[in-house]
């Protein structure tokens, strides 16, 4: 048995050489296809992070009257901290209120000088709320309004907030909607193509195995080799495609998307590396292997 | 002494029959027992075949394309079966033979073909090699026996020879080598010389007579008269799916026999 096996991966590893550009043909297409798909999840991974970002801006903050004390603001987030949607509050002062505008506004000295002119502290308190998640917004809304502390409270900005929270989750759903959908069907596509070059590849050879038959090989010994052929097919071809995604990232991403530094996109490559070369090589391989063996069986009649 | 005693009977009970044919009958390698063959079921390829060969023997099949001369051949090497009847390699029922069973029996039986059927990406010596891989002999085992037949058909200089860069009876040859690699019982060749000039295949039948020397039984397919003639050896003459003549010894002959 072992004999069979080393003997069949040799030979395995001999036709893949000999069949140079048949070989080259059948990698290539299988390349591709991986390439594509993990292009296409490198996409919805970035969307993922950019969305998350944005995820994180997102917020409502609740403003307090001018005359409203740090104890009953404190209460109220004492309150608001009982909701179990809430994922952060953020107290912000009056004082701390300015010295955020003014930071913001160092570049506008006019504007300053106002503020300066008017001598009293026009800002007011404020609670910046986050929810774990985007949809509860609308829910913390309902209960700020149906507080107890909602008498005290000047306005809260969700209104303002409101639209760009729910276009964000509307963009969420759709990329992971068509993400997924885009993934699958080019997944489709590439096992079809990969299965009908390798069935081509296997077709090449039929007089050779009717003269390996003839000579007396048993089906594992005439079949094992193509198995192996397509191993090697799976195996280049992911360690290939890595490549070429690794140098897309690199150089060629940062022209076309200027909204996301490359930087990240390098980051994303590596924290995903595993992921992507563990599913390249497994499909590759296995899409390798599976349509070798469907090939024989349907072609060779073995 | 009991048993020689009934047999001693039994012969003076038919004493008509044959006492020859009975010890005759255990050593046959191939037995043909009222094979029909329908490829579709209105035209017969063979019919009604009974054919025994012995061990040793060389036989010339003979008769014009569309015989059934090698389908006769494929019956043997089990890549078709019998409609009717039945086929026996030794011990071996060709109508039953499991699917599994058809490498080993194939490596009982070296085959030689009119297109010589090499790998076309091995060389002449890996042509050879490949025939013992697959039964499983050792590397040590392969690099001692394929140089020896490589030499016995004369081929010992051109073993790193791919098949297009041989000859076609040098091609053969290798096929030839091939075949007798795995010291089969019998040796099928379906019309070996069909493809090649006179010379190259008075050269191959000398090599299958010199082989049929060493003992190995050879059932040669040709309507090549010259070389029927040349082998001057039993010939089977087949016309339309049935055998019309068998001489012991003799000439090519067709549906006439004299």
């Amino acid at each position: 048995m072992f004999l069979t096996i080393s003997r069949t991966f040799k030979e395995g590893i001999k036709n893949f050489w000999r069949n140079g550009w048949l070989s080259f043909a059948t990698v290539s297409v299988l390349m591709l296809s991986l390439f594509v798909v993990s292009v296409l999840m490198m996409i919805t991974f970035s969307a993922n992070l950019l969305l998350k970002n944005v995820q994180e801006k997102a917020n409502i903050s609740i403003y307090f009257k001018s005359d409203v004390t740090d104890e009953k603001v404190q209460e109220a987030q004492r309150e608001l901290e009982k909701t179990s949607e809430i994922k952060s509050i953020a107290y912000v002062s009056k004082k701390k209120a300015l010295e955020n505008f003014k930071s913001n506004n160092v570049n506008e000295p006019a504007i300053i000088q106002s503020l300066e002119e008017l001598g009293d502290n026009p800002l007011l308190a404020s609670l910046v709320v986050r929810s774990k998640n985007p949809g509860q917004y609308e829910s913390i809304n309902e209960f700020i309004n149906q507080a107890d502390f909602f008498g005290d409270v000047s306005r809260v900005n969700y209104g303002k907030n409101k639209e760009i929270i729910e276009k964000l989750n509307g963009i969420i759903a759709t990329t992971k909607k068509v993400g997924l959908s885009l993934e699958i069907l080019f997944a489709v596509i590439a096992v079809l193509i990969t299965f009908n070059t390798i069935r081509i590849t296997i077709y090449s050879y039929k007089q050779e195995v009717e003269i390996m038959r003839l000579v007396g090989a048993s089906n594992i010994f005439i079949r094992l080799p193509f198995v192996f052929e397509g191993l090697i097919y799976g195996t280049i071809a992911s360690i290939s495609s890595m490549l070429i995604l690794f140098i897309a990232v690199k150089f060629a991403m940062p022209y076309l998307t200027s909204s996301i530094p490359p930087a990240i996109l390098i980051d994303l490559y590596f924290s995903k590396f595993g992921l992507l070369f563990g599913l390249q090589i497994g499909t590759g391989t296995l899409l390798g292997i599976i349509s070798s063996m469907i090939a024989i069986r349907r072609y060779l009649q073995i | 002494m009991e048993k020689e005693e009934e047999k001693k009977e039994e012969i003076k009970k038919e004493p008509e029959e044959k006492p020859e044919e009975e010890s005759e009958k255990e050593n046959f390698v191939i037995k043909f027992d009222k094979v029909d063959k329908f490829y579709a079921e209105d035209a017969p390829v063979l019919k009604g075949i009974n054919l025994e060969i012995k061990e040793g023997e060389f036989i010339s099949l003979v008769g014009p394309s569309g015989s059934g001369k090698s389908t006769f051949l494929k019956l043997i090497y089990a890549e078709e079966k019998p409609t009717e009847g039945n086929v026996l390699f030794g011990e071996i029922s060709i109508a039953t033979i499991k699917k599994s069973k058809l490498p080993a029996h194939r490596r009982n039986i070296g085959t030689i073909f009119q297109d010589f059927k090499l790998l076309p990406k091995r060389t002449a010596f890996e042509n050879v090699a490949y025939a013992m891989e697959v039964s499983g002999f050792s590397k040590v085992e392969i690099e001692e026996d394929v140089p020896q037949i490589l030499e016995i058909v004369g081929l010992q200089n051109k073993a790193n020879k791919f098949p297009h860069q041989l000859s076609g009876g040098e091609q053969q040859k290798v096929a030839i080598a091939r075949a007798l690699v795995n010291k089969p019982l019998v040796i099928i060749a379906d019309e070996p010389t069909g493809n090649l000039d006179p010379e190259s295949s008075q050269d191959i039948v000398e090599l299958l007579l010199e082989i049929n020397k060493l003992g190995k039984t050879i059932v040669l397919a040709s309507h090549d008269k010259e070389i029927v003639d040349r082998a001057n050896k039993r010939v089977v003459a087949l016309d339309n799916g049935k055998i019309v003549c068998d001489t012991k010894k003799g000439k090519y002959k067709v549906i006439k026999c004299t």
